[in-house]
């Protein structure tokens, strides 16, 4: 899931998509950028969408 | 392909609840490729979708992927305004909603993104013309307001505009609806209360606060439905007096911040762009509120001042940096067996703990600097005993989260980190008063929590009772298996809870309250709010033995007032066992002394 690298960062679940235009992103549809939205889907499927709330009255 | 990094020290800064903006900054970069990645999956549904697609959903493909074609246009020649919209918690909460109802089936909202793209247009000043939905008269444009749109030939009425279409056309001077409304481009802004008024314009409410040198502007969302997603209902359509007070109290609260909680302000600047008001069910509640789907948003009901909602802005921002890193790393296996969370009520779920323990973590911080802020008396206690309520709560849930099992390599590091931190700030004196004051909050809070959700063997309570009415010896080795079971019991003791935490939520309020011959509380309980703990736990005991019908709020009001007095074995028994004595004396089927059978438990 996660793994260090020299011990000094972290690689994410997140692909990097900052520099890629959203018109050439379709065409990267069977690549691990769909395995991750696939992993994303399924964790959003399993977890839904937990909401944090809380009444400081209490 | 790549994925975002995380710097080791951005992790260990974000454990300690020290996320600066350096740290916030790198979680919006990963906000803006997940919020890409899930265009791109609902962009791949649209496509399936639109093949041989000619119904009623025709129009909103159709509106989607032109949307869709203007968003690389803005992607490429106005990158900034492209990365404003896919920082939108609207945005975000949007495409969270719009996957779920593709994965359950249901009909996904493809049109919302049409309003988005019309909306970076705008503000790109860039020229588009776009068919966009209306709904009740006017065309969302998310992040910025609503556009009236007159109604067109045969369209007489309002309500017949309630859901339709309308060709939106900009250029870098005007923005168009239809035949109809034309607005100035330069108008369409969200309203922080001092620009001018435009006809046919509704800016969504904003605040632009200052102080110190510092600049906070946020919106108060209102009236986008993918922001309405809280326990509460956004308040919607708040009168211009209400706007005010927002504004005000957010300015009020920004200056909070600024002064005295510096390394809080600068990352909620740069992280929370939309504050959603949410309506209470009860006057006195103060709820708020974040969701992983809404990066960026918090909600809160109206607090009661500007200090609260600093806090609660502190408290909130805690939850939404979190959400950022869950997105990044896990945390947490599974959701968790459900444990008990000193803040709330009801059993939690793991990963919900781990959400609370950081807020807190949060809380402590503000606190511990707010203590020493504050001048008026009931403001300080106030501050003195939230600082003592939350510091042990932190230590104590991060033992229950460890004990789970659920956390992953990186919860284990990252909860020690915190831990190591919260132990930190936990440091400092506090006041005698306060410090009883919070201990007996906590009590009552662990105590009711474990009678309404703590369930018993209920053979094994039996045994118990009957050894108990034979004279035996208490049997060590019989000890009654107890599991968290939601609500397994009643209690109507809630207006006690709320007057021992109102002794210092409100001390002015609770000397007025409890000075109120009228209150709806029982004799023990006021007895409980006297100087004369020993006639209180008398009352509570006289109260127990005098039925056999189960007491559970006189059992928790007579282990509060037992911890009035001296230490003794009985209260400890009580504290530690109190769902166990609970069950065994309910199962007696005899009036019988309380704490004779406390003392049985030795």
């Amino acid at each position: 899931m996660t793994s260090t690298s020299q011990g000094r960062v972290i690689n994410t679940l997140i692909p990097d998509l900052r520099d890629v235009p959203l018109d050439r992103l379709a065409e990267l549809g069977g690549s691990p950028l769909a395995q991750s939205i696939a992993l994303y889907r399924e964790r959003l499927k399993e977890n839904g969408v937990p909401l944090s709330s809380f009444n400081a009255r209490i | 392909m790549i994925t975002h990094e995380l710097s080791e020290t951005a992790f260990a800064r974000l454990a300690a609840g020290e996320a600066d903006q350096t740290v916030v900054g790198e979680l919006r970069q990963a906000q803006y490729s997940k919020h890409t990645m899930l265009l791109v999956a609902i962009a791949a549904a649209a496509r399936q979708a639109a093949t041989g697609q000619t119904g009623d959903a025709a129009p909103e493909l159709a509106a989607f992927h032109a949307a869709y074609r203007l968003l690389t246009r803005i992607q490429e020649t106005s990158p900034g305004d492209y990365a404003w919209l896919l920082a939108l918690p609207h945005l975000a909460g949007w495409a969270h909603d719009t996957l779920i109802r593709l994965d359950q089936a249901s009909a996904p909202d493809f049109a919302y993104l049409a309003s988005l793209g019309a909306a970076a247009a705008i503000r790109a000043r860039m020229p588009f013309e776009l068919a966009v939905p209306v709904r009740d008269g006017s065309v969302l444009l998310p992040g910025l307001g609503r556009l009236d749109v007159a109604p067109g030939p045969g369209q007489e009425r309002k309500s017949e505009l309630r859901q339709s279409w309308v060709r939106l056309r900009g250029d870098v001077e005007q923005v168009t609806a239809g035949g109809g409304v034309s607005v100035p481009q330069a108008a369409l802004r969200p309203d922080d209360g001092t620009g001018p008024l435009t006809v046919g314009w509704h800016g969504t409410p904003a605040a632009h606060a200052v102080a110190d040198g510092m600049t906070w502007n946020v919106l108060l969302a209102t009236d986008d439905a993918y922001l309405d997603r809280y326990t509460l209902p956004m308040s919607a359509g708040l009168p211009a007096s209400e706007l005010r007070r927002w504004r005000d109290w957010v300015q009020s609260a920004w200056a909070v911040l600024t002064r005295h909680h510096r390394w809080a302000a600068g990352p909620i600047a740069d992280g929370v762009t939309v504050i959603v008001p949410l309506t209470p069910r009860a006057a006195t509640d103060l709820i708020s509120a974040t969701s992983p789907a809404a990066f960026g948003a918090i909600a809160t009901s109206w607090p009661p001042d500007p200090v609260t909602l600093a806090e609660t802005l502190v408290h909130e921002f805690q939850h939404v940096t979190l959400c950022g890193l869950l997105d990044l790393v896990p945390l947490t296996n599974t959701s968790g067996a459900r444990v008990y969370a000193p803040w709330r009520q009801d059993p939690r779920p793991a990963a919900g703990l781990l959400q609370g323990v950081y807020a807190h973590l949060g809380i402590i911080r503000f606190w511990r600097t707010q203590r020493h802020a504050e001048t008026d008396p009931d403001a300080r206690l106030r501050a003195e005993a939230q600082y003592a309520r939350w510091c042990p709560a932190i230590d104590l849930a991060v033992d229950t989260l460890q004990r789970t099992g659920c956390l992953t390599p990186a919860g284990v590091r990252f909860t020690g980190l915190l831990r190591a931190r919260s132990r930190e700030l936990a440091a400092g004196p506090v006041p005698r008063q306060a410090g009883e004051i919070a201990r007996e909050a906590a009590l009552d809070h662990w105590l009711t929590w474990q009678i309404r959700h703590m369930a018993v063997d209920g053979a094994a309570a039996a045994r118990l009772a009957a050894a108990y009415r034979r004279g035996e010896s208490y049997p060590a080795a019989m000890q009654p298996g107890i599991w968290v079971s939601q609500d397994v019991r009643k209690l109507s003791s809630s207006v006690r809870s709320r007057l021992l935490a109102l002794r210092y939520l409100d001390p002015a309020r609770y000397r007025e309250l409890v000075a109120d011959e009228v209150l709806p509380i029982s004799a023990p309980d006021r007895l409980l709010f006297g100087p004369d703990a020993t006639a209180a736990v008398q009352a509570y005991r006289d109260q127990i033995a005098g039925t056999v019908d189960p007491q559970p709020d006189a059992w928790v009001g007579l282990t509060l007032a037992l911890h009035r007095l001296p230490p003794s074995s009985l209260r400890a028994t009580l504290a530690d066992r109190l769902p166990v004595a609970f069950e065994v004396h309910s199962q007696l089927g005899v009036p019988a002394d309380p704490l004779d059978l406390a003392g049985w438990f030795g």
